[in-house]
């Protein structure tokens, strides 16, 4: 897998922390909305061992709107900071803007990260200029920044075989546009365009998604369907978040879109090794 | 005809490909067991005992890029150890005796007392036969997880 200025091989799950330059995500509410706040942010999730950061200027949920000037202004500048003092860490980009996404490219963001599905569909032509990776995302066909509605996934398979089909066809897209193969990411998009159901049937079927061969990149971190499932509030949602997580690592996702790096690591880790795919760290018991 | 050279080394599982760790648990033991039979030649034989001794043996020969054979050796792998009951977090708990046990196999291989050896968690069956430690080059003289290891090389 290459992300712009970076490869990985394909037994490495990575860790891609969440850095929002917004004044209302809903997880941290604007902690991070400061530049000297969300730079900071960074220097700790770099700390924590984190190979990604995914810089977004724009909250997922409805809100006031936000031009594109206005979302370069919140994430140009720091792209170029962030590149100019972590060379080594890759630069994620939320954003579905093509415009957008070719002045975070020349700032040195080496993914851009569509969360929105290719709503904008001169975004794969940005990744494929800069050499930059793109993650395709299912959204089920929705508005950028509107919630799901009665949505439903009627056709055999359901809501994996929609996000499947979706996120296969977008990639391909990517690739036809002329992004390289080793730089597309697939994501099914927990609770975008879904249900609480949908999400919960999505993280069982994961590995559906995986076996298309596309790398699969999860983004559960203390979401909706984490606290409708176990009737608990966004601060409470760790523990749900982390056993979802287990699920999708178990099936092989690759990259892990989320707020606490520590903890997911560890369970990501921890179930590779009982997946087999990462040896312990240090084993002596019983073998002496 | 000159006498093969002869290599003991003790059979730790942890040393198995199958039980590699990303940390080495056991980096100096293994440096010191992989030049010792890296000395064998490109044919060795192998005297082991107990569960894992073989297996061990095998994956060290191969490591070197040498093969196990029965006949026509260029050298001879012994596969042995000292008492597991050296500390409190010994796999076989403390025992008071293993100390001087293993300093008495230090002094010479001859003569072991099999009872106490086995009661010792010792795997000695087959260092009876081997010249005492002060004739060889030991490399590795250590108890790291309250087991008696010795790396040493005869020639």
């Amino acid at each position: 897998m290459r992300l712009g200025r970076h490869g990985f091989g394909d037994d490495e799950a990575l860790m891609m922390a969440i850095v929002n330059r917004t004044p209302d995500s809903f997880f941290d509410k604007g902690a991070t909305w400061a530049e000297d706040a969300a730079f900071e942010r960074v220097a700790e999730v770099v700390a924590q061992g984190a190979e990604i950061v995914d810089i977004g200027g724009i909250k997922a949920a409805p809100g006031a709107e936000i031009s594109a000037a206005e979302e370069k202004d919140r994430v140009v500048d720091f792209v170029a900071r962030v590149r100019a003092t972590y060379p080594g860490l890759v630069i994620s980009v939320d954003t579905w803007r093509a415009e957008v996404g070719a002045a975070v490219c020349a700032a040195g963001a080496d993914v851009l990260n569509d969360a929105w599905g290719g709503a904008d569909p001169e975004l794969v032509d940005v990744a494929a200029e800069y050499g930059a990776a793109i993650i395709c995302t299912h959204t089920g066909g929705v508005t950028p920044r509107t919630r799901p509605y009665r949505i439903e996934y009627d056709r055999p398979g359901g809501v994996v075989a929609a996000a499947i089909a979706d996120t296969v066809a977008y990639a391909e897209r990517a690739l036809d546009a002329g992004v390289a193969r080793e730089s597309i990411v697939i994501d099914p998009a927990h609770d975008f365009g879904k249900n609480t159901f949908h999400s919960l049937e999505v993280t069982r079927r994961l590995g559906e998604m995986v076996e298309t061969g596309w790398p699969v990149l999860v983004s559960l971190s203390n979401k909706d369907f984490v606290g409708e499932t176990l009737g608990l509030d966004v601060g409470e949602r760790l523990i749900g978040t982390l056993a979802a997580t287990s699920v999708c690592a178990l099936a092989g996702a690759r990259i892990y879109r989320v707020h606490q790096v520590v903890e997911t690591r560890q369970t990501v880790d921890m179930v590779w090794s009982i997946a087999g795919r990462r040896a312990p760290l240090r084993a002596i018991r019983g073998i002496q | 005809m000159t006498t093969p050279p002869v290599a003991l080394v003790p059979g730790v599982p942890a040393l198995l490909p199958a039980y590699a760790s990303l940390e080495d648990p056991v980096a100096p033991l293994r440096a010191a067991c992989l030049a010792a039979v890296g000395g064998l030649g490109p044919r060795v034989r192998v005297r082991s005992s107990g569960p894992s001794g073989a297996r061990v043996a095998a994956a060290l020969v191969e490591a070197v890029g040498a093969v196990v054979v029965e006949d026509g050796a260029t050298g001879v792998l012994v596969v042995g150890n000292g008492s597991a009951k050296r500390t409190e977090k010994a796999p076989g708990d403390f025992d008071p005796r293993a100390e001087e046990f293993d300093a008495g196999l230090r002094s010479s291989f001859a003569g072991v007392d099999a009872a106490l050896a086995a009661e010792l968690w010792a795997d000695t069956a087959c260092l009876g036969e081997l010249p005492p430690l002060a004739d060889a080059e030991v490399t590795y003289d250590d108890a790291p997880f309250g087991v008696q290891y010795w790396v040493a090389r005869w020639q």
